[in-house]
């Protein structure tokens, strides 16, 4: 549905989760890590969420992602609802509407830092030449230009991040889901990250992170905790 | 916590690797064992006891299952160190870890060789005690009476500890150069790399994508990759010589016991006489404790002219073959040839002496199929073909007794004063080759038995082969109540369904090997998927689809199959033609049937391999992304 063609109808809330609950199951124990959130994000806007380790963060933004499922509630990103749909329509939401960026960076090891940021173009079969030059401009967003053949493992970890941001960037998604991105990183690297977070917010994409930086919370138009599975203001 | 119980509690607590490489190392040791306990029963059991099968096929088959012998050890051998290094490589994180948490070098070593130690005796003695098990039920089982007896219990004891000392070196030198290894490099995905950051960035299709990830991951585990490869060639090969050679030499075999009899001919003949030749055939296939001197030319045996007479008067019959059966004693006749290269005169053969049964034939009626030489010709009084028994115990060359050179082609048998020029050799079922076929006029000269004792007729084929032969079993009780009609095709049946069971019995053995190859890919993909499983998860969590995994994992398994399958194959051909199997017979169907069978095979290893990686596609993404 998604795959080789953009969100093009106009919708009032790019993220909207409304009594949403989680619960893991555990050597045989429940643990309810989220507990009817409730949640509406606007189109354009940078939403930040704060809370101590294991309080959900990741949870919230891995729903939003279509990574993971609900146990109960209903979550609906651009108006669709993700709830209702299989595996492979998720992959496809994922690929178009969503770039993620993982706390650990996640790049793919045996992909090059251009073939990292290429990949989710690929799956989309946009043509080479917009590849090699999308790959090449957001390389140059993010500063990481001199480095496009290089393998993660050459990297520092600010370097893996920002490409990262890059790859997450490459489908031109709507939607940006930051899990901790500068959780790893030393000042100067999470400056960075700060920056190109400034970039985005002028280019009207619609960011949710989870950050406990105060410099990206900052940045932020509204501001949640989460604590004991519950969202506050 | 002891340097015992640790490794022990770890392989409990790692179930699916300890158990897979237990079952890996233990079915490698199981079926290299029975294979080479029943190569060994079959090989050099057929060869002593002497009294089964020609030596001509006897030859063909000692020397078909001795390679197989080496191969199948070479397998398990290959088998076992793969294991072996692949386990303790996958521990090189575990063992960073340790080290990184302050355990000393040689602690860290005593523990993993303790694992080691515990994994390779588990192995080895499940393997030698199924192994055993598999060779007793093998022995025990209907067709193979001949082989039965104790196993040799040295092959036992050299394969548990070859294969105990190959795993234990091969296991040992990872766990060292982990041990040795600070614990950053020992825990940096670097030292898996062998990859350069020279590439040129090329985007590709969606497939290409896959086949880039793929590619990759197989040469940042080069060496792994490049010992799986070996061992599936090596298998292959195995596989190849197994398949091919057994469908081949079957064949081969099969056509040259088959030709020794028209499938529309009966023998006629005086009802002891009968019963005697039925017995020399049977000898092919059937182990007899004792065999009574039988005398030939006993004249209650002779088939009297009236009764030939009364044959060509039936409707149908198309040729009438009388023969006369004697056994005697003859004698080789040496010869002398001369050296091309010195033109000396060599000595070829001495005047060895031994019993045969002599047959009497008309050389225009004889058409034997030869596999040296040729038949008597048809005017001859003076030729002779032997069978290959005889040629193997009296015409080869036979060095502890002095005789360096011996060739039955040039060489002359010596039956009471005649003597007859050898001009072929056939492989013959009749009293398992020790037999020569001599014209009958000569051999009635030369013994004064002057009738036939036994006649072949052949039935023409327009002709109905039952209401024939009916009226041949009439027309001869009528002539000589005494008289027996036999039908050649059944005890030529018997002797072929004998031979096809034990080259189908060798057909089968390398499919243990081959469960142990597809095991060990399995492992192999396991180590793979287990390495890439997080980057897997994050290409999912970016919108790959869950079939990305088994794309990759079916790249990946495809590139070493067909690699191995590749060398295997080529090589085993090569092998089987050239080295293992003199005159095949070879048609498109025999080439099909071995297409088949080895297509199968790959398929059935691919398919396997694919286990693991649908159980990942399958499972939640979030699983592998921690």
């Amino acid at each position: 549905m998604y795959r080789g063609h953009s969100i093009t109808t106009s919708i009032s809330c790019a993220v909207s989760a409304a009594d949403l609950s989680k619960t893991y199951e555990l050597s045989g124990e429940e643990t309810e890590v989220l507990k009817g959130v409730n949640l509406e994000v606007y189109p354009g806007e940078f939403v930040s969420i704060r809370g101590s380790s294991g309080t959900g963060k990741t949870t919230l933004l891995n729903l939003i992602g279509g990574i993971d499922r609900p146990t109960s509630g209903k979550i609906a990103v651009f108006g669709e609802d993700l709830t209702q749909k299989d595996e492979d329509q998720l992959a496809d939401f994922r690929c178009s509407c969503v770039g993620f960026v993982f706390q650990a960076y996640n790049l793919i090891s045996t992909l090059t830092v251009s073939e990292n940021v290429a990949f989710p173009m690929e799956w989309r079969q946009t043509p080479s030449e917009q590849i090699i030059n999308r790959v090449a401009a957001l390389l140059e967003i993010v500063g990481m230009g001199q480095r496009a053949n290089y393998f993660p493992s050459q990297l520092s970890g600010g370097e893996q991040q920002r490409v990262a941001f890059a790859r997450a960037l490459s489908n031109d998604p709507p939607l940006i889901l930051a899990d901790e991105p500068t959780g790893n990183l030393d000042n100067m690297n999470s400056q960075r990250i700060t920056d190109i977070f400034r970039l985005l917010k002028s280019q009207g994409k619609t960011i949710i992170t989870s950050t406990h930086d105060a410099n990206i919370f900052a940045l932020a138009d509204r501001k949640f905790t989460l604590e004991n599975g519950r969202l506050t203001t | 916590m002891n340097e015992t119980f640790f490794p022990l509690a770890d392989l409990l607590r790692r179930k699916l690797q300890t158990s897979l490489v237990v079952t890996i190392l233990a079915l490698s040791v199981a079926s290299t064992l029975s294979l080479l306990l029943f190569c060994d029963r079959v090989g050099l059991g057929i060869l002593s006891t002497g009294d089964i099968m020609t030596k001509g096929l006897t030859a063909v088959l000692f020397q078909f299952v001795t390679f197989v012998e080496i191969l199948v050890f070479a397998v398990g051998a290959v088998i076992v160190t793969f294991v072996a290094y692949l386990m303790m490589t996958q521990r090189r994180r575990d063992i960073g870890l340790i080290k990184a948490a302050g355990c000393p070098n040689g602690l860290v070593a005593g523990y993993f060789m303790t694992e080691l130690l515990l994994v390779i005796i588990a192995g080895c003695t499940l393997g030698v005690l199924s192994g055993i098990f598999v060779d007793y039920v093998v022995s025990r089982s209907g067709d193979y009476q001949f082989i039965q007896g104790n196993p040799n219990y040295w092959l036992v004891l050299l394969v548990f500890v070859t294969f105990f000392v190959l795993a234990l070196v091969f296991g040992m030198k990872p766990i060292l150069d982990a041990s040795r290894m600070s614990p950053i490099k020992a825990l940096s995905p670097l030292i898996y790399f062998g990859l350069s950051g020279k590439k040129e960035f090329k985007p590709l299709s969606d497939h290409g994508l896959t086949w880039r990830l793929s590619y990759r991951s197989l040469v940042r585990r080069q060496s792994a990759t490049l010992r799986i490869v070996a061992l599936l060639s090596i298998v292959f090969i195995l596989t190849t010589v197994v398949v091919a050679g057994s469908i081949i030499a079957s064949d081969s075999t099969v056509s040259w016991i088959e030709s020794s009899s028209d499938g529309k001919t009966v023998a006629i003949a005086h009802m002891e006489m009968a019963a005697q030749y039925d017995l020399l055939r049977s000898k092919f296939s059937t182990h007899f404790d004792q065999v009574e001197r039988f005398n030939y030319s006993d004249e209650r045996f002779a088939i009297s002219p009236d009764a030939i007479q009364l044959l060509k008067n039936i409707p149908g019959v198309s040729e009438i073959d009388p023969r006369l059966i004697l056994e005697e004693h003859i004698r080789e006749v040496g010869n002398f040839t001369i050296d091309p290269e010195t033109l000396a005169t060599l000595p070829v053969g001495d005047s060895r002496e031994g019993d045969s049964v002599i047959i009497g034939v008309d050389p225009s009626k004889l058409s034997l199929h030869s596999i040296q030489g040729r038949t008597i010709d048809a005017g001859s009084l003076s030729e002779a073909v032997i069978g290959d028994s005889i040629a193997h115990s009296m015409f080869s060359p036979n060095p502890s007794k002095g005789i360096s050179l011996s060739n039955p082609l040039v060489q002359t048998v010596g039956i009471r004063g005649g003597s007859f020029t050898i001009v072929g050799v056939r492989v013959d079922p009749i009293n398992n080759g020790r037999v020569v076929y001599v014209p009958i006029q000569k051999l009635a000269n030369i013994t004064d038995v002057v009738y036939t004792n036994i006649v072949f007729v052949t039935v023409a084929q327009s002709a109905d082969f039952t209401t024939t032969v009916a009226e041949i079993r009439r027309n001869m009780t009528e002539a000589n109540p005494n008289l027996d009609v036999i039908e050649i095709a059944h005890i030529s049946k018997k002797n072929v369904g004998f031979l096809k069971s034990i080259w189908s019995t060798i057909m089968i053995l390398p499919l243990f090997v081959l469960s142990s190859a597809a095991l060990c890919l399995v492992g192999y993909l396991i180590a793979a998927l287990d390495e890439q499983k997080k980057e897997f998860a994050t290409l999912r969590a970016l919108g790959g689809k869950s079939k990305l995994v088994v794309t990759s994992l079916a790249f990946q398994s495809s590139i070493i199959l067909l690699s191995g399958f590749g060398i295997g194959v080529s090589l085993g051909i090569v092998v089987t033609l050239v080295i293992l199997m003199a005159n095949p017979l070879v048609s498109i169907l025999t080439v099909l049937e071995i297409a088949a069978w080895l297509f199968s095979a790959l398929v059935g290893i691919f398919i396997v391999t694919l286990i693991p990686a649908f159980s990942m596609a399958k499972s939640p993404i979030l699983r592998h992304m921690i």
